[in-house]
Formats: structure tokens, sequence, C-alpha cells
């Protein structure tokens, strides 16, 4: 009999074998991942609800225990990052079936679009395995795996347009993303080599500041913050996410870099934070307000729609850095809810943005904010989609933005680092300017406004995009229940550290 | 006698590494991108044979295989390819062919630039600081060579190696064989295989000579795995030369290559992936953990797994050179004269 504890292994089984099944069989590969991305999110749920009931899981796979074994593991940032990944997912797969029937019934090239869907489930699918087994797994080579997996498809998706412009960013992303994988491994090699275990658990029990950890979490850091497309290693992410299709441009900035970034969170918080002196913490706060500040900028400074909205992501990937030294020095595990909750946020938000301007570009065919007047006569739901997301952004409460930047903004007050509070501050004025430059031209109608014709199919690309921008715009109001999963999945240390 | 035998392999391995360094220090000021391609395939062989000297048989074997064999003629095949792109611009740009008249690709000999020595010196630094915190790392280096050892009878094969890589970790294994598709469905995703639109003029010798070694290749690839169970080869090791077979087919323009159809080939990948996964499934059900086999029929279950693995494999590393899809697969339509191509595309 199948025991309750192998619902563990659902969130990587299912997408892998949908990727398989639908690289083989090209007909049914949007039903076939799409049924995969429901599972995914119902497992998701399972897992969260045994979580309640039992706590904390680890799952032995192949039976062998560590150190001998890989082991899985479920907690409560985890389950935050399943869950997100789960739900975003299923509207990701909704957006990208209305997406590519649309261009497949208006091909700018005969024969592209339907290229670029057939390759784009089984890469999707290879993608969502990965983020999946990243947040499941208890095992640092193994996640160097998932990184692998995350990386090489995130590339693959970046290159499906076939536009040249695309290829040669994808091809750089991909180089920035191996570089960045070497550089983890390469800690990993440091981090056996001093305790001859992979499993994170044993890891945390043994780890001390001696000088294999901090190479090790020196070199595993910087490839991890290159691969997040923190400032000043940014370069590869706009022209990235800003030439692929819509539903990639999505899953690009909303989900890969939280990756990646999950992981920095789980080495600094979880595993080492004993290791680590104060001021590695202080300089990835620097790195966080740089990135808060040139991203903004950058982003006033865009004629194009989704090169504004990649910079976005820039600056607002910074919120998530200065968290580190609010959580360290004297703030409270209120904090790292912040950091969780400005990454659900903003995924959702990112996400709902990067539809909206996929649809309006669909439609409009091209994405230059000056013309991108009159909208709304005829996208009602896209613009207002748009809009909700840009609150989260901006921090206007309810949004999830509103509460995570409000709990870092009262650590840093209540700990006297006013810079910080500063760079906060600044960051939401630049996000106010750069949202508000795009939506004032999203609500006026001019009167000579052209007349565009809705596709029949444009409710699939509309309404994923609305959910999720209100899901980033209320998740204020349900805020306490990811708390909840917080507060009993904090390993005891992590506690202890961050609560005294 | 033994001392003696320690003095000549000390010599020889201080000359393997000085040697590897020049290879390396060679590759990397040639302004030639063939003379380097030459460079990086001596590099890989002389690495196999340090992996050898530092007791990694089959890391040596994945070296020889992979790093040698299949990368090398990988890069040749870009070149070639980067060389036929460069002569079509040539002929619109006549006053070029004057001035370069070497047919060679060549890379700009750069200047010493003041930015590249600060990257010099701060690379120093960064080696230096990298082996200092391996010198000081606390010796005996820890390890889970004993608990491997401890388990391997419950593992089904007798090769410590297979044993860590199928059964104790087959999950990551697992998933490496998912990356190795996913390479190759990127690769398809990209580009159809760019077969020279051309008659074949392989000589007669070649294709006969390719009739003669194939059968070979495969009953080696074949026995490579097999062997894996007891000593020095498996699934990774017998793919690749499995897809030395197929690169060899590949170079020898046979005419019925380029028509192959997609199906047969996407089976053919996908099937490793998706027995492995078949049977990570089967152990939930049948004994209550992901990839679990049962202990008495581990090794059987293994040696299937490893070969049909070694099969995708070999399809898989052969279409990295192959560089594309079928031809005749999802094939886009030219551009039509009255439907111009908008600034609509890849939004």
């Amino acid at each position: 009999m199948v025991s309750a504890e192998s619902w563990i292994a659902v969130p990587v089984v299912v997408p892998l074998a949908a990727a398989l099944l639908s690289f083989l069989v090209r007909r049914g590969s949007l039903f076939i991942s799409l049924a995969a991305a429901i599972i995914n999110v119902l497992a998701a749920a399972i897992l969260v609800n045994q979580f309640f009931v039992s706590g904390p899981a680890q799952y032995a796979v192949g039976g062998w225990d560590p150190p001998l074994g890989i082991s899985l593991r479920t907690d409560g940032p985890a389950l935050i990052m399943l869950v997100l990944t789960g739900l975003t997912g299923v509207a990701i797969s909704l957006y990208a079936w209305g997406y590519f029937s649309f261009r497949i019934d208006q091909p700018a090239r005969a024969g592209r679009p339907e290229k670029q869907e057939r390759f784009f489930w089984p890469l999707w699918m290879l993608q969502l395995t990965g983020l999946n087994g990243l947040f499941l797994s208890g095992d640092i080579f193994n996640i160097y795996v998932t990184l692998e997996l995350i990386g090489v498809s995130a590339a693959g998706l970046a290159a499906l347009s076939g536009k040249s412009a695309s290829i040669t960013a994808a091809l750089r992303y991909l180089l920035v993303s191996l570089l960045g994988s070497m550089s983890y491994l390469l800690g990993v090699v440091f981090l056996y080599k001093t305790y001859g275990v992979l499993d994170l658990g044993l890891l945390q029990k043994m780890a001390g500041p001696t000088p294999g950890v901090i190479a090790a979490l020196a070199v595993m850091s910087v490839g991890l913050l290159l691969k997040t497309a923190i400032f000043p290693m940014h370069f590869w992410l706009p022209p990235a996410h800003a030439n692929a299709l819509a539903p990639v441009s999505a899953i690009l900035s909303g989900l890969v870099v939280k990756g990646s970034f999950f992981l920095l969170f789980r080495l600094w918080f979880d595993i080492f934070s004993p290791a680590l002196p104060h001021t590695a913490f202080s300089l990835m706060g620097a790195l966080g307000a740089g990135a808060i500040l040139w991203g903004g900028i950058q982003a006033l400074r865009q004629q194009r729609l989704k090169l504004l909205i990649a910079y976005s992501t820039i600056s607002q990937l910074g919120y998530l850095l200065i968290a580190f030294p609010l959580a360290f020095t004297g703030g409270n595990s209120q904090t790292w809810s912040a950091v969780l909750f400005m990454a659900s946020g903003h995924a959702c938000a990112k996400i709902a943005m990067f539809m909206s301007a996929g649809t309006i570009m669909l439609h409009l065919g091209h994405d230059r904010i000056r013309e991108l007047a009159g909208i709304r006569a005829y996208l009602p739901v896209t613009a207002f989609a748009y809009a909700a997301a840009g609150v989260n952004l901006m921090g206007l409460p309810p949004s999830g933005g509103f509460i995570g930047k409000w709990m870092m903004l009262i650590a840093s007050l209540s700990t006297h680092q006013w810079l910080w509070a500063l760079v906060l501050l600044a960051g939401s004025f630049l996000a106010v300017a750069y949202v508000f430059r795009v939506v004032e031209q999203l609500f006026v109608i001019p009167p000579d406004a052209p007349f565009i014709e809705r596709h029949p199919r444009a409710g699939l690309l509309e309404w994923p995009a609305l959910i999720l921008a209100l899901i980033s715009l209320l998740m204020g109001l349900i805020a306490p229940y990811p708390l909840r999963l917080l507060d009993t999945g904090m390993a005891p240390q992590v506690v202890q550290v961050i609560g005294g | 006698m033994d001392s003696a035998m320690t003095i000549i392999l000390t010599g020889f391995d201080l000359l393997l590494s000085a040697t590897l360094l020049w290879l390396a220090w060679q590759l990397l000021r040639s302004t030639d991108i063939f003379k380097a391609i030459i460079f990086f395939i001596c590099f890989g062989l002389l690495m196999a044979i340090a992996w050898v000297r530092m007791h990694a048989p089959d890391v040596a074997l994945a070296e020889a295989a992979i790093g040698a064999g299949l990368t090398g003629p990988l890069f040749l095949a870009a070149l070639r390819k980067m060389e036929r792109k460069q002569k079509k611009e040539r002929r619109f740009d006549p006053e070029e062919k004057r001035d370069n008249p070497d047919k060679r690709w060549q890379v700009r000999s750069r200047e010493a630039s003041p930015l590249m020595w600060i990257v010099a010196a701060l690379t120093l630094c960064f080696a230096g600081l990298l082996i200092r915190t391996v010198w000081i790392i606390p010796r005996p280096l820890p390890g889970l060579a004993q608990q491997t050892a401890a388990h391997l009878g419950a593992s089904g094969v007798d090769n410590a190696v297979t044993a860590v890589l199928l059964n104790f970790r087959g999950y990551d294994t697992m998933l490496e064989v998912m990356v190795l598709l996913l390479g190759a469905i990127t690769i398809w995703s990209i580009t159809h295989a760019p077969f020279p639109p051309r008659l074949p003029d392989t000589s007669p010798v070649q294709k006969s000579a390719v009739r003669l070694l194939l059968p070979l290749i495969c009953l080696t690839g074949g026995y490579l795995v097999w062997q894996g169970a007891y000593q020095t080869g498996g699934a990774f090791q017998g793919g690749a030369v499995l897809s030395a077979a197929l690169v060899l087919l590949l170079i020898s323009d046979f005419l019925w290559l380029p028509d192959m159809h997609s199906l047969p080939l996407r089976m053919g990948m996908v099937l490793g992936p998706l027995v492995f996964l078949s049977m990570a499934v089967l152990g939930i059900i049948t004994e209550n953990a992901l990839l679990r086999f049962p202990p008495e029929q581990a090794g059987a279950f293994l040696l299937f797994l490893e070969a049909a693995c070694a099969i995708s494999i070999g399809l898989s590393l052969a279409a990295f050179f192959a560089g594309g899809r079928p031809a005749s697969d999802l094939r886009e339509k030219p551009y039509q004269t009255d439907q111009p191509d908008t600034e609509k595309e890849g939004s």
C-alpha cells in the first residue's frame, strides 16, 4: 500500500512524467501539462495539511537514510514556496494555453508558433520539476542537480521565441547560469571535504566558522547572487526576460530567480547562520540597496513595457537582500516572514504584469509605453490586473508588498538602522513613479483611439493575470495563514538566532 | 624495487602535470581556433590519464569519452559551421577576401591591456586563496567511502561507483539523465540539424570503415554497460561510446540520415528517462519508497535501467552533435510575399 509520506515525491515525479510525455506525444502536450500542474497544486495542499498535523517531515529516497542517501524534506519556507509555485504554475499554464492559441490563429510566420508551443510544454514542465525539487531537497549536491535543471530549461525557454536577440540573450543567460552553478558546486566540494556529508540537516548540526565553510559559503553565495541577478550582477536579466515570449517572461521573472534566492536564504539562515560574521550580512544589505535604487532608476528610463517590468524585477529583488542585515541584527522572526511575503507577493504581481504586457503586445503588436493609451477600452481586465499588481510593487495596503515592507521598516527603526529604512522608502517612491508611468497611459482613452478587435480566447489571457494580481493585492488580509506555516516551520536553531 | 617504482611514478606524475599546464597555456594563447581545439582534445586525453593516476577510473573513462571524444568533434562541427557562414558573408564582400586570404577562422590576437593584467592578478589571488583553504582543511578528509562499502551488499552490484550512482543516490542520477535530455530538447527547440545541401562526397573507404566499425562500437558500448555492475563502466560511459558510433554515422553523409523521422528518435531519447521514472514510481508502490529496489532483484533492475539509459544517453549526445531536430520535423513555412513579417513576432 502506498503510504501518505510518499506525497512528498509527487511535486517532482508528476511534472517530470508530464515533461517526458509531452515531448513524446506532442498533440496532447497541453492537457498533459495542465493536468500535471493541477495535480501539483493538490499535492502541495496535501503536504501543507500533513505539515499542520504532524510537523516537518523527512523522506529518505530509495530507503537509504542520510548521509548515504538523499532526503526530501518539508518545512514552512519550503511549503510556502511550493504552494506559490503550484498556484502560479496553474495560472501560467492556462495563460500559455490562451497565448499560444492566439499566436497560432494569427501567426506572423506560419509554423513558428506551433513549434514554440510544442517545445514550451516539456521545457516548462522540466522547469517546474527543477523548482519543486529545489524546494523539497535536503541534500546540497542534489540541489546542484536541480539548479542545473532550472538553469538549462530557463535558457531553453528564453530562446524559444527564435529571434536572434532572444537567442543571444538566452545564450548569455545560459553561460551566466552555468557559471553560477559551477561556483555553487565548488562550494559543495569544500563542504564535503570538510564534513564528509552532503545532507543539509547533518551539516546544520556540524557547521562552525571553519575556513572550509567560509570559503564554501563565499563561492556558493556569489554563484547564487549571479543567478538571482542581484545588482551589480544583473546585466544578463533585462535582455533575457524582455525578449522572451510572454509566458516565459512570467516564469523567468516570477519563479526562476526566486529559486536561487530561496537557496541563498536556506544556506544563510537555516544551515550556516552560526558560521557567518556580521559584516557579511551588511554586505548583502548594501547589494540590496544598490539593486533597489539602480533597478528603480533604470525602470524609469525605459521606453518599452517589458524592459520596464524586467528592471522592476531587479529593483524588487533588492528588498529581499535588505532583509539580511535586518534579520541578523536584533530583528525578529517577523523579518523572515517579511522576506517570504515580499518574495511571494512579488512573484504573483510580476507574473501578472508580464502576462498583462504579453496580452497588450498580442493585441497591439508592440509595447511602446508612449503608445499604450486606450487599452482599457477593449482590455479592461488586463488594465486592471496591471494596476492591481502595481499596487503590490508600490507597497500600498493591503498587498503582500505592504506587509513585507512594513515589517522591514519596523525592524529597521526598532534596531536604529535608519539607512535601510531610507532605502526602503526611496525604493517605494521609485516604484510609484514607474508604475504610474504605465498606468496613466492604460487608463486614458484618447478620442482617436484605434479600435482593436478582441480575440475570442482573450479570456484565457486576461483572467489568470487578474487572479494572480488580486492574490498579491489581498495577500495582506490572509497574512495569518502563511505565518502559521512559518511559526511551526522554522528549525529551532533559526528561531533562536533571529529571536534572541 | 618499490622505491624505484615510486620514483618513476612520481616523475611521470610531474611530467603529466607539467604537460597539462603547458597544453592549457598553448590552448589559451593560440589565435587559431582549429589549433586550440586540437590542444583541447589532447588536454582531455591526458586529463583522463591523470584521473587514472588519481585512482578514479570511472571519471577517466567519462573524461576520455565525453571530455575529449565528444566535445572535440562538437567544437570542430561548430567551427565548420562558423567557417561556412563566414564564406557566405565573404561572397557579398569581396574586399575582405583580398585582405584576409587565410581560410581559417582566427581570433583577434589581443594586446595585453591593463584590464587584462588586473583580471589575471585577481584570478591568481583567488586561486591562491582556494589553494590555501584546501591546504588548511584538517586531515584526514572525512567521506562516505566506509558507509558505501558497508551497504554495498544490499545494492545489487559489486562496483561501489555504480552502487552510489544508481542505488544510494539514484535520485540524483535520475535528474541528471533528465538534464541531458533537457539539453537535447533545448537544441531541438532552436533549430533543425544543418545537413549540408549537397551530394555526399564521402570516400568509399570511410563508408566501408564506418560499416565495419559500427557493430564493434555498439558491442563495446553494450559491454561497458554490462561491466558497470562489476568494475569501471556504466550507462554514461556506454552511452558515450554509442554516441560515438552515431557521430561516425552523421559525418559519413549517409543519404537516409537527413530524412530521419522525429518520432522514433524521440522514443529512443525518452526511453531511458521514462524507464527510470517508472522504476522510481514502482518503488513507491511495491517497496514504499521512491526509487527503492528489492535487494534480491536489485542487480537485474539496475542492469535493465542502465541499458535503457545508455540508449537514451547515446541518442541525446548524438543529438548535441547533429545540432538540431530532424529536417522534416515542425518546419516553419517560408515567408510569403503578400504577408509581411510584422513586429508582432516574439512578444
